[in-house]
């Protein structure tokens, strides 16, 4: 067993958290896997079971190898990765899926595997480790706007807009979570009200394009306008029918919940296994259960502020904060979701959520951050080595 | 650009408090819905997510006393037709076939249901009635025809499956087997011997908690049912199907003949009180006939000549007369403080025994020998009467039984000095047919009044869970000196009294005729006038089995109205066809008489056939039959000429026995 732990660097406690995390999501999990499996499965639910697990045993050995990767290597990997996030994004973008006459291509199917892919998530990671890469290159610097144009804004709008039109809240989030990496990393306020600016005008007018020519090509804007009306107001639209079974689950859960696999609700929301998760964790083990999983988050999250204030190097600081920060974001806002604080959004509960993209990107993410705090006890024991891709971070 | 990885770290730090706070407004968020909101959120969970199923019970069965079936429960079906989810293929190819089908199972034309489905179509009609409460079999048949084989969604069939009590005698003793029915208010509308047995019949529905899923199933909560149903007990009844065919029809054919209002038959049981046919016919507009009311435990009215009996009884019972005490009619008219009484024969019947008043039924008779026995203290003659019972209810479970009147002088209405001679003859009174019933059953039974009873028990399966007795309503009515006094007095009035003309010398009856005039109240009596002919009685008049009523509302006046010829007739066609019906078993004993000569025979032949043979017996003289069976015993082959005895046999005696080898009987009788 030593031997085998030996292997596991960095950050005990979030290895720690991860693997609780990905135990649990079996429970909830399976459970909604019912309901899936009576509507749209020949009634089976172990298949269902197997896939998640086959997704998490993935999602570790993702984590697992990208954690023994050197920190400094994925600056080089963020700036050879952009081109390709683009040509995916582009051809996610192109294929057209759409939902009731709205465009709704957020997956690629990979090719032999099987699996379906949310190429919005990987971009996700990818850009916030390139604007992290950046923000560390001009950290000596004094540079003026124009400057940060071609290298920063331009490659996160033309990201931010390749996913927006197939998915507004994952946009708004990558969008917002640059503008926080970018205000932590350093980067002069004034220029960030501009973009502020830029990112509402731009925002308004892919809206009034879409509303004034709605032929002209599928979008979901009226998804959106209707899911923002629905939170304001509480109409009886389909989110409110969502979001009422939600709350009918957290107030039938209680203090200790109806135990596991006893929740009812399940059976309506039609998100049960993702994005309404949380509901049902609550139904089935109440409260009690609640606090427990936002307890792992905000442990998680005082593990990445430990991380970052450890690492010794300005990008190690900034990368950290680039994948981390989403995570718990992410797991915040499935949650406020689902006791209606914020509109419905397809924010799935990372770790615990079914589907593969997020469980991936996950682990991803808390491979690179246990990478940065893997290398810091390593830095201590000897000198940092020559890293040869250092040599084309700088160059670009 | 001065900015230190510490101001990095500040910024972070002030996100993640920012991202605590979010968590924290999260956790609020939950206990403000799961505690403030949390009872709105729970009621919509119940409401929204589970239902108490009702799982119904299966009523119980009504039985004849022989276990013939009077009611049953049975699944019907209505048929119904979507026209719209039928492919237009599908349609056109079987519309013809599907009208022939159902146009030779239902007798309506092959156009009628072409048009019928095409129609639907047209309009789009997703709900057409095809046929209703079509039986299972049919139904079986139904689902067979081209188009609906397809199933429910490319066929369009329709089924819509209830429960239907039916009564496989038909519309005999509809009113007797009853109904019961919950109405909105859910009250049970109680009818005959369903709704008097109801808690029985009724058994008592499951219930299922079941809990909403998806595609709108309903799946159970736990694994066993929070009530288990328990279908109702099967009701075994005391009506007898032939007896009650017998009275229906007597009864129905002579409300025809007379045109009466309505009638009712009611046979009973002497010994045990089992109520063995109930029929009660009202008329309709058209002058037909049907199970309208039970007027045999409902209609309470005054019962007339039938009465006399009671009120001569009292007297007897009070030693004031006897049989043999004459009494002067005088000239079949007479006055009572002022009322005019008179008989029904011109003349009067002058000087005459009571025992003649009774059978000759004189309204003056009796009414005299009661006003001069008791006009002093009629109270004790009313007293008599309720010892015998008459004034009080049956007490059945039959809900709607009449109240009898027999009024008391104490009474603050209802009592004049013409009220004790009225009540002699059956006016001023009122009973049920029933009652008059219960009572003649007494006296046919010496004296012992018995409750009539409908059920003898009731079962589920083949257990007994509750079996009823003979119910003894009064031990003895009467002396038993009265009882065979009244007795005589009813067999004479049968045969040589106002029942003279029922007399058959091959079956004897007992009984009382009753002509009761009715509604004389009324302004329009003397140009239409209206009677109630009755009969009371039991047969045989020696050992009396069973007991009868017939009464006949406003016969119509010009065929006839005495009780003698519209309800007697009623009564003695019950009592005949019950003696011709019975099949009289005639036991017939010692079938097999041994007879001498044969048993001798036997005998020879059995000492013949247990002897172990060597050599070829003689069989000369013997039967044909012995020899053969003799001989083929031994393993010869036989051949036989002729019948009768033995007189030759082809190989002889005391030939060495070879079995196989052929032997010739010549036979001769």
């Amino acid at each position: 067993m030593k031997q085998y732990l030996q292997h596991i660097k960095g950050d005990k406690a979030i290895w720690a958290i991860a693997a609780l995390l990905a135990l649990l999501s079996f429970l909830p999990v399976y459970s909604s896997s019912s309901n899936l499996a009576y509507l749209y499965g020949n009634g089976n639910t172990l298949g269902y079971l197997l896939k998640h697990g086959m997704h998490l045993v993935l999602g570790f050995v993702i984590l697992y190898a990208v954690h023994r990767i050197p920190y400094n290597y994925f600056r080089a990997f963020s700036i050879i990765g952009m081109p390709i996030v683009f040509a995916l994004l582009v051809y996610t973008l192109s294929q057209g899926t759409t939902i009731d006459g709205a465009n709704a291509s957020r997956w690629i199917q990979i090719p032999l595997v099987g699996f379906t892919f949310q190429t919005s998530s990987l971009a996700m990671v990818v850009l916030m480790v390139y604007v992290a890469t950046y923000l560390t290159k001009i950290k000596d610097k004094t540079i003026s706007f124009k400057e940060s144009i071609l290298p920063l804004w331009a490659p996160v709008f033309l990201v931010v807009g390749l996913i927006l039109p197939a998915n507004f809240s994952t946009a708004a989030i990558l969008f917002s979570m640059v503008v926080l990496l970018v205000f932590m990393g350093g980067y002069p306020f004034r220029y960030l009200a501009a973009i502020l600016g830029v990112g509402v005008v731009m925002l308004s007018l892919f809206v009034l394009t879409a509303k004034a020519f709605p032929g002209v090509f599928p979008n979901r804007v009226d998804t959106w306008i209707s899911r923002v009306e629905s939170f304001t107001d509480s109409k009886d639209a389909e989110e409110g029918y969502q979001i009422e079974k939600a709350k009918i689950a957290i107030a039938t859960g209680g203090v200790a919940g109806l135990g596991p696999g006893k929740s009812v609700q399940k059976n309506f929301l039609p998100q049960s296994s993702s994005d309404f998760i949380f509901a049902i964790i609550i139904e089935e083990f109440g409260l009690i259960g609640a606090i427990l999983l936002m307890f792992l988050y905000v442990w998680l999250l005082f593990r990445i502020l430990i991380v970052a204030g450890k690492a010794s190097s300005r990008f190690s600081k900034l990368v950290v904060i680039a994948v981390g920060i989403p995570i718990i974001f992410q797991a915040f806002i499935n949650m406020a979701v689902a006791v209606e604080l914020f509109p419905v959004t397809g924010q799935t509960l990372p770790l615990i959520s079914s589907g593969g993209t997020s469980i991936w990107m996950t682990c991803l993410s808390l491979g690179i951050i246990l990478s940065v705090s893997a290398k810091r006890v390593e830095v201590k024991k000897e000198t940092d080595e020559e890293n040869p891709l250092d040599i084309l971070s700088e160059a670009v | 650009m001065a900015f230190e990885d510490k101001n990095i770290l500040h910024r972070l730090y002030i996100i993640a408090g920012c991202l605590f706070l979010f968590v924290l407004a999260i956790l609020v968020k939950i206990t403000n819905i799961q505690f403030v909101e949390g009872e709105k959120y729970k009621e919509l969970a119940k409401v929204n997510t589970t239902k108490n199923f009702v799982i119904p019970s299966n009523r119980g069965n009504v039985y004849a006393d022989d276990g013939s079936l009077l009611a049953i429960s049975v699944p019907k079906y209505d048929i119904r037709f979507d026209a719209v989810t039928v492919s237009a293929e599908n349609f056109e190819k079987n519309i013809i076939p599907l009208s022939q089908a159902l146009s030779k199972k239902f007798n309506k034309t092959v156009a009628h249901y072409e048009s019928l489905l095409r129609n639907a179509r047209a309009t789009k009609n997703r709900y057409l009635l095809l046929e209703r409460k079509i039986s299972y079999s049919d139904y079986l048949e139904v689902k067979k025809f081209p188009l609906f084989n397809l199933g429910p969604y490319k066929g369009g069939m329709i089924t819509e499956q209830s429960t239907v009590r039916e009564h496989p005698i038909g519309k005999i003793a509809e009113r007797m087997v009853g109904y019961e029915r919950k109405d909105a208010d859910g009250h049970y509308v109680r009818v005959g011997l369903e709704g008097a047995y109801g808690e029985y019949l009724r058994g008592r529905d499951g219930r299922r908690l079941k809990q909403r899923i998806a595609k709108g199933q309903w799946k159970p909560i736990y694994d066993e049912n929070e009530i288990e149903p328990r279908d109702g007990y099967d009701v075994i009844s005391t009506i007898n199907i032939n007896i009650q065919d017998i009275a229906h029809h007597a009864l129905l054919r002579q409300l025809e003949l007379y045109e009466a209002e309505h009638g009712t038959v009611i046979v009973m049981e002497t010994k045990t009180g089992e109520i063995k046919a109930v029929s009660n016919l009202g008329r309709t507009k058209q002058g037909t006939y049907y199970e309208k009311l039970n007027y045999a435990i409902g209609e309470s009215h005054e019962p007339g000549s039938t009465f006399k009996v009671m009120a001569f009884m009292a007297a007897l019972e009070d030693k004031v007369i006897d049989t043999s005490t004459v009494v002067d009619t005088g000239n079949g008219t007479h006055y009572f403080y002022g009322k005019k009484v008179s008989d029904s024969r011109k003349g009067g019947y002058g000087k005459i025994s009571m025992g003649r008043v009774m059978e000759v039924s004189s309204n003056i008779g009796i009414a005299k020998a009661i006003e001069e026995n008791y006009k002093d203290k009629p109270a004790r003659f009313v007293e008599i009467l309720q010892r015998m019972n008459l004034d009080k209810q049956l007490d059945l479970p039959i809900i709607g039984e009449g109240k009898p009147k027999i009024p008391h002088p104490s009474d603050k209405s209802g009592w004049s000095k013409n009220a004790l001679p009225s009540m002699s003859y059956g006016y001023g009174v009122s009973l049920t047919p029933l009652q008059t019933l219960t009572f003649y059953n007494a006296i046919a039974n010496d004296g012992v009044m018995v409750k009539p009873r409908f059920i003898r028990q009731v079962k589920a399966w083949n257990k007994e869970i509750e079996t009823f007795g003979v119910e003894v309503i009064n031990p003895q009515i009467a002396s038993l000196q009265t009882i065979q006094k009244v007795q005589d007095v009813l067999k004479n009035v049968v045969e040589k009294g106002t029942g003279r003309s029922l007399y058959s010398p091959d079956f004897s009856m007992a009984g009382k005729t009753g002509t009761a005039q009715t509604e004389y109240w009324m302004k329009d009596f003397a140009s239409n006038r209206r009677y109630i002919s009755s009969f009371a009685g039991y047969f045989p008049a020696e050992n009396p089995k069973y007991s009868c009523i017939v009464i006949i509302h406003k016969p119509k006046v010009s065929t006839g109205y005495y009780g003698a010829d519209v309800a007697g007739p009623v009564f003695k066609s019950i009592a005949q066809k019950i003696y011709i019906d019975s099949p009289t078993s005639d036991v017939i004993e010692n079938l097999e008489v041994l007879q001498a000569s044969i048993e001798n025979d036997f005998q020879e032949y059995y000492e013949l056939a247990q002897k172990n043979y060597a050599a070829i017996p003689n069989v000369k003289g013997m039967s044909g039959m012995d020899a053969v069976s003799l001989l083929e015993n031994l393993g010869l082959k036989v051949k036989v000429s002729g019948n009768g005895k033995v007189k030759a046999q082809s190989l002889p005696e005391g030939e060495k026995l070879i079995k196989g080898k052929q032997i010739t009987l010549e036979l001769s009788s």
